[in-house]
C-alpha cells in the first residue's frame, strides 16, 4: 500500500511538471493532421462545444497560470476516473 | 492524431465507433477477469501522466509539433485491454472538455490510438522479447513496437480520412503517406521514450512488468518473468 501511495505521489509530481512545460514553453499545438488537413482543404466543425476550447479557461486565453491549473486539475479528474474505472471493473470479491 | 468533427464522412465515424466497440467489450469482459488491486493505482497514475504528457508539444520536421501518445507504455506494462480502456479515459476527456478530438469521431480516435496504437506495440514487443529473451529484446521490442505502433496508427487514420471522400476530397494514397511520413518521426521519439521507461522499470521496479496483463487469453503472457533486471 506504501509502495502504491508514492508510486502515485510520483506520477502526480512527474504530471505537473509535464502540465507547467506544455502549458509554459512546450504550448504551441501544430499537429500534422492539422496541418494536413488544411493543406488538403478539409472544414472542422463541432457537433459539441466544450467547455474549456484547447485547453483554456473562457476570457483567460493565453494566461499560462490559468492553463496550468486547468491541467493540474484534470490530470487529478483522469487520476480518480481511471481509479474508478478499474475499481467498477476489477474482479468481484466473491469471484477472487 | 485527434480527428476533429467533420474530418470524416459519417459512415467511417459508424464503422470506427462499431470496431472499436467490439473491442471495448472483449476489453471490458477480461478486465473483469484479470484487473488486480496492485494494477489499479499503475493502470490511473499511467494514464494522469499520458495526459498531462499530451499537452507537450514539441516541433518535428517543417513547422509541425508532435506530442506522446503512450498507448505502447500503456500496452507494455498493463496488456493492450487496460492500455484501450486507458485512452479511452483520456480521448473521452479531451473531447467532451476541451474539444481536442471530436465526438462523432471519437470511435475513429479511440480506434487509431486506443487499438491500433495499443496492440501493435503489444505484439510487436512480444514477439521481440521471444525472440531475444534479454534485456536488450525487451529495448529494442519497446522501441520497434512504439515506433511501428504510432506509424500504423497514424496510417490507420491517414485510410479514415482518405476513404472519407465527402469531407475529405483527396486520395487514400496522399493522406496515408502524409500522415505516416509525419508520424514516423513522432514514432521514433515515442519509441526512445518508451524503451527509456521500460528499462528504467525493468531496473527499478520490475514487480511491474510482471503482473498479469489485460490481454486477450490467445496471446499468453509475455515472458518478462525471465529477463532478469541486470542482465545484457
Amino acid at each position: 500500500m506504501g509502495e502504491n501511495r508514492r508510486m502515485i505521489l510520483v506520477g502526480i509530481i512527474a504530471s505537473m511538471i509535464f502540465v507547467a512545460i506544455g502549458c509554459a514553453w512546450l504550448s504551441l499545438s501544430a499537429e500534422a493532421l492539422d496541418e494536413i488537413a488544411e493543406h488538403f482543404g478539409a472544414n472542422e466543425f463541432h457537433i459539441w462545444i466544450p467547455p474549456m476550447p484547447d485547453y483554456e479557461i473562457p476570457g483567460l486565453e493565453g494566461n499560462i497560470v490559468a492553463n496550468i491549473a486547468v491541467g493540474a486539475i484534470f490530470v487529478l479528474v483522469v487520476l480518480v476516473v481511471t481509479f474508478a474505472v478499474g475499481k467498477c471493473l476489477r474482479p468481484s470479491e466473491k469471484k477472487a | 492524431m485527434h480527428i476533429p468533427d467533420g474530418f470524416l464522412d459519417l459512415s467511417i465515424c459508424a464503422v470506427t465507433y462499431a470496431l472499436t466497440a467490439f473491442f471495448w467489450i472483449f476489453g471490458f469482459r477480461r478486465a473483469k477477469q484479470v484487473l488486480s488491486d496492485k494494477q489499479i493505482p499503475l493502470m490511473a497514475t499511467l494514464t494522469a501522466m499520458f495526459f498531462a504528457a499530451q499537452m507537450m508539444n514539441y516541433p518535428i520536421i517543417g513547422s509541425t509539433t508532435a506530442h506522446l501518445l503512450g498507448g505502447p507504455i500503456l500496452a507494455i506494462t498493463l496488456g493492450p485491454y487496460a492500455g484501450l480502456i486507458s485512452m479511452t479515459v483520456i480521448l473521452g476527456i479531451q473531447a467532451a472538455f476541451f474539444g481536442d478530438g471530436g465526438i462523432s469521431t471519437f470511435g475513429a480516435n479511440v480506434w487509431n490510438m486506443g487499438v491500433v496504437g495499443v496492440f501493435i506495440p503489444y505484439l510487436v514487443f512480444l514477439l521481440a522479447v521471444k525472440a531475444a529473451g534479454n534485456r536488450r529484446g525487451v529495448l529494442a521490442g519497446a522501441f520497434l513496437g512504439a515506433l511501428i505502433g504510432d506509424v500504423l496508427a497514424a496510417v490507420s487514420a491517414g485510410l479514415e480520412l482518405g476513404l472519407s471522400t465527402l469531407s475529405f476530397p483527396y486520395s487514400v494514397s496522399i493522406a496515408v503517406a502524409a500522415m505516416a511520413i509525419h508520424h514516423f518521426f513522432i514514432g521514433v521519439g515515442e519509441g526512445i521514450v518508451t524503451a527509456i521507461i521500460i528499462g528504467v522499470l525493468l531496473k527499478a521496479r520490475p514487480d511491474l512488468l510482471q503482473l498479469p496483463r489485460v490481454a486477450p487469453s490467445w496471446l499468453g503472457e509475455l515472458p518478462l518473468v525471465a529477463v532478469k533486471p541486470g542482465g545484457p
